[in-house]
């Protein structure tokens, strides 16, 4: 491979959106190609300055409720308010502050949920990721703490990489900026003789992997999920 | 009861999205007000044509009705402010016509732009032309695949990755320039 052609595919390859044929390609190409090398790391360094300083933004509750007041009168037939303003959010808007499915059943609102994902192993942790990227975009709202324990902790090494030779750090990156939270066990560091510093920024330590999990249980009402 | 169902369809499927709605709403008009109106404008527009969605992936279909939408609202505004503005209009050929080459920066300084702060960023971000601001927003803040960015903005995937790739040549250029101006400025 020459520049030109590893220079078209490093975007794509920074985004883990290129195949094991192309990614294999452009590695050897990175080994060998100091310049490629260089612009492979500014456009890591863009993207954890975009990551750092940018965020997701949080619809406010006005729009909420407008956007809700909409749905429930326009779904009345013959009554349809295509260019309802906010004016008209009077008594309907009460109805939004109680979450979306308020007045229909007694589901939980959507940003009441809580999840916790269990990693003990660590050939689950690509699956687990690519679970919890479904789960948010079918949920975005829902909160999630993943806890790492026992071989579980290995995706949170630095420099770790998944089968595709992807480093698990960018998707890690990715999940925190949208709200994920990474626990490690520290009695499976001690154990293991793994530093503090060998984990990636990303993630905190707890004491214990089993205590944490036991208190979002407990104490914040998280639900469980074995991965 | 038809309406009925079609109303809980919606709100399980649709109303989740209101904040990633919101979000590319307020990066594509720049204007928070103007994003909250684009957003309910785009929510209407969606339950009006909630039959157009194929399966259950609503966040893409939603996401391609806020951005025609904020697009529509940029053109109105342009329209009436009477003449044709200097301000890009949501296409930005004249900053860099398509097919254009961006050079790529043998050294593309990754310190300074390491070292930019969240002013800078969000300076530049928002100064960049709409279709390159547009997927450089869906992929780093949203965190969409480039299937779903090709979803949202109509166009082909190799389209998707030129405009990413541009859009990150302009950011990075723009970041470190504005480092180095300051650095000498002192």
């Amino acid at each position: 491979m020459k520049c030109p052609e590893a220079i078209r595919l490093l975007d794509a390859y920074v985004d883990d959106e290129l195949d094991v044929t192309g990614v294999l390609a452009l590695d050897d190409h990175l080994r060998a190609c100091p310049r490629c090398r260089a612009r492979e790391e500014g456009l890591r360094a863009l993207r954890s300055t975009l990551q750092r300083h940018t965020e997701f933004r949080v619809a406010p509750a006005s729009l909420r409720s407008r956007v809700s007041a909409d749905t429930q009168s326009t779904a009345i037939p013959g009554r349809r308010r295509w260019a309802l303003g906010a004016a008209a959010v009077g008594a309907l808007g009460l109805v939004a502050v109680m979450g979306w499915n308020a007045g229909t059943n007694q589901t939980i609102p959507v940003s009441k949920r809580k999840v916790i994902y269990h990693l003990s192993d660590s050939r689950t942790a690509s699956a687990a990721l690519r679970t919890l990227g479904n789960h948010l975009q079918a949920s975005p709202t829902t909160k999630v703490v993943v806890v790492a324990h026992n071989e579980g902790v290995d995706f949170l090494l630095r420099g770790a990489r998944d089968e595709s030779g992807q480093l698990f750090e960018t998707a890690v990156q990715r999940f925190k900026q949208r709200g994920v939270e990474f626990r490690v066990c520290t009695n499976t560091l001690v154990r293991r003789k793994i530093e503090a510093t060998g984990i990636v920024p990303e993630a905190t330590l707890v004491p214990s992997g089993i205590e944490e999990i036991e208190r979002l249980q407990q104490a914040e009402g998280y639900s469980y999920l074995r991965m | 009861m038809a309406e009925q169902d079609k109303r809980a369809r919606f709100e399980r499927l649709v109303l989740p999205h209101l904040d990633a709605a919101y979000s590319l709403a307020a990066w594509l008009l720049r204007d928070d007000a103007q994003a909250e109106d684009a957003v309910q404008e785009a929510y209407l527009r969606a339950f009006r044509f909630f039959d157009s969605l194929r399966g259950d992936e609503a966040r893409p279909w939603l996401l391609g009705i806020v951005r025609n939408t904020c697009y529509s609202f940029l053109q109105l505004a342009r329209r009436e402010a009477g003449t044709a503005s200097f301000e890009e209009d949501g296409c930005g050929e004249e900053a860099v016509a398509t097919g254009a080459v961006v050079s790529f920066p043998v050294n593309p300084e990754a310190a300074a732009i390491r070292a930019a702060d969240r002013a800078r960023v969000h300076e530049c971000l928002r100064a960049l032309p709409a279709e390159y601001r547009e997927a450089v927003v869906l992929r780093e803040i949203h965190g969409c695949s480039y299937r779903e960015i090709a979803a949202v903005c109509a166009v082909p995937i190799g389209t998707v990755m030129s405009r990413l790739s541009r859009g990150r040549r302009l950011l990075q250029q723009s970041l470190a320039a504005g480092l180095s101006r300051e650095d000498t400025g002192t």
